[in-house]
């Protein structure tokens, strides 16, 4: 997935450079056959068209919302205008001060946060063993690993919930953590800490590191857990970026856990809180997509600045079978 | 003497470092090991326990196969949240191969703009269900963005679109269709790019066209591309719940037309029927299971890397 033939254009850039680049990029003409050089151009003009227009499919409904995030309300029941024809940052202020997606927002970002730092430590460190330490059934219980990807969520939804509900708590309890709960943030980390799929990435990536700088360490005297940390960990940065974003994605958009553990609407996450707000105000337009682009905008910035890192890993994990 | 003390100490030497680095292994796996067997490989056998019993939200009298028994003959179960989910699938994931292979296809060329183009397409499905119903409910709305726009082809709906039985559903097959096209491209990319380009090379000069070459070269050589895509496609369709959560609430609204077996999971373990619920997971797993066996016999093991 790596070469690239071309550099990474931002988005905004690519359509103002569209007519420059097409100019001067245009096929060299086909000697010999009158009219072969007008109908190439016509041709790819018109193919670069209707891919302009699919691709604007794909992210004029998020246009629209972030237009409509920034309307009054009154300006959303007057009919079609591309722009709002008041602008105001009411919805923003709505959602954050009246809507509690300030407290939402914090939310989801204590759970993606330290769900994302759980996977990063224990999958790399679980994968570099994996990989590279051996011993007795280390075949049989990555097979395990893998086969958890079989388990679907939803197999584990009664069971854990009864869980984290009756047992657990007992269990602690019975160590001094009275009164523990995890019907909340904690009970959606705790059940996120480690995915299959991040430690599948880690040890794949470790298995292509060269053995030499480890050996190295080892005259050297390092152990095996400062042969990780200042050998393995330092080479291993694409794989951590993509566990890292893929993480961070996948917990910051989740909805299933949230929804059957947050009980509490003070421990909600943001796709819940809109969820929730969406069944409440139903047409409260300008705040629901307000919420929409909060929710929106920081797995977006981290698109934008580790594509490549995207790419790869969603790629990696569907390479696997 | 010496000697075979010495010889002695050696092995033992190189074993302790065997069983030292073994030890190291089994320390570090221990955390995740010790997570994937208490919260998924536990909760399985969990799971059947509690399937056994008339389990409200506590436990209660042990009750065999009662609730499988009550699950066979349960017309929600089977008329809406079994026949909408099997309904979506059918139609969502030829819906997606297709969508994700063409998008792909175009993307692999040595096009202008290939990164832009693949960023576009990738873009719906960065953003989490709950954003992109919330955009689809407003867009889908009674005054939304899709009626005003057939309104001036002079086509007249009136209504929201996920506010009625034929429409609700068929409108979450599209959403998810869209949103999740990006990732199948994704993933019929990494296929595509495995392929060699000597085999494009030869076709060339044999003089076969792009629409030819496509048909006869790369869609048989994606093989493996369409398998993964196929498997991953049904099971997250299989499991569909996030959509119809939003738009038609825990009863799957409006009345059932949005309802799935995983909803139905959902809204059976929280009105307080933990055991039935856990009978329908247990169904649910065994299905999702059979069905990738079959895919894999189907599409022949040896073609999976």
């Amino acid at each position: 997935m790596a070469d690239e033939q071309l550099p990474p254009t931002p988005a905004a850039l690519a359509v103002g450079e569209l007519a420059v680049v097409e100019a001067a990029g245009a096929p060299p003409a086909a000697p010999g056959i009158p009219g072969r050089e007008r109908a190439d151009r016509i041709r790819i003009v018109l193919t670069y068209t209707v891919m302009f227009i699919v691709a604007a499919l794909f992210f004029i409904p998020f246009l629209w919302s972030v237009s409509t995030s920034f309307r009054t309300i009154a300006d959303t029941v007057q009919g079609f205008s591309l722009l709002p024809r008041h602008w105001t940052t009411a919805g923003y202020h709505d959602v954050f001060y009246k809507y509690h997606f300030g407290r939402y927002t914090m939310n989801s970002a204590i759970i993606a946060g330290a769900i994302t730092a759980t996977n990063l430590f224990l999958a790399s460190l679980g994968g570099y063993a994996f990989a590279r330490l051996k011993f007795p059934g280390r075949e049989v219980l990555f097979m395990l690993v893998l086969g958890t990807l079989m388990i679907p969520d939803q197999l584990r939804l009664v069971p854990i919930y009864q869980m984290l509900v009756n047992m657990l708590p007992s269990w602690v309890g019975h160590v001094g953590w009275e009164n523990a709960t995890f019907t909340n943030r904690n009970g959606v980390i705790l059940i996120n800490l480690v995915s299959a799929s991040s430690l599948f990435l880690m040890r794949q990536y470790f298995l292509t590191i060269p053995r030499d700088l480890e050996e190295a360490a080892k005259l050297d005297g390092a152990g095996y857990f400062k042969t990780y940390r200042r050998v393995m960990l330092p080479l291993a940065g694409p794989a951590l970026a993509a566990v890292c974003i893929l993480t961070f994605q996948g917990s910051w958009n989740g909805l299933f856990w949230p929804a059957v553990l947050l009980q509490d609407e003070a421990q909600r996450t943001i796709p819940l809180g809109l969820v929730y707000f969406q069944t409440i105000y139903t047409t409260l337009w300008p705040q629901l997509m307000a919420a929409s682009v909060v929710a929106i905008v920081p797995v977006l910035l981290l698109f934008v600045l580790f594509q490549r890192y995207f790419v790869a890993g969603v790629a990696a994990s569907g390479v696997k079978g | 003497m010496a000697v075979s003390v010495a010889k002695e100490r050696k092995v033992r030497g190189l074993g302790s470092e065997r069983l030292r680095e073994a030890l190291v292994g089994y320390g570090f796996i221990a955390l995740p090991m010790g997570f994937f067997l208490l919260f998924f490989i536990f909760p399985i056998g969990y799971a059947a326990y509690i399937s056994r019993y008339d389990w409200g939200i506590f436990r209660g009298p042990f009750i065999g196969f009662d609730n499988y028994r009550q699950l066979y003959h349960d017309s929600v179960f089977w008329q809406h949240a079994v026949r909408n989910t099997l309904v979506y699938t059918a139609v969502v994931v030829p819906l997606q191969m297709a969508l994700g292979l063409s998008l792909a296809v175009v993307v692999n060329n040595a096009i202008r703009f290939r990164t832009f183009f693949r960023a576009a397409f990738y873009f719906p499905s960065l953003a989490s269900s709950a954003a992109i119903v919330s955009i689809a409910t407003y867009i889908l709305a009674s005054d939304g963005l899709l009626n005003s726009f057939l309104g001036v082809l002079g086509y007249h709906h009136t209504y929201a679109w996920f506010s009625r039985t034929d429409t609700a559903l068929p409108s979450i097959i599209g959403l998810n269709a869209w949103t999740t096209a990006g990732t199948m491209m994704l993933f019929y990319l990494a296929s595509l790019q495995a392929i060699s380009t000597e085999v494009y090379e030869a076709a060339a000069i044999d003089g076969a066209g792009a629409w030819r070459t496509f048909w006869k070269i790369t869609f048989p050589l994606l093989k493996p591309g369409h398998f993964f895509v196929a498997v991953v496609s049904v099971i997250g369709a299989l499991q569909q719940f996030d959509q119809s959560f939003i738009v038609g609430g825990t009863s799957g609204g409006p009345n059932y037309s949005t309802m799935t077996v995983v909803l139905y999971l959902y809204n059976r373990a929280f009105s307080a029927h933990f055991g039935y619920a856990a009978a329908v997971g247990l169904v649910l797993f065994v299905f999702i299971f059979t069905v990738t066996v079959i895919q894999r016999l189907l599409f022949g093991k040896a073609e999976v890397a």
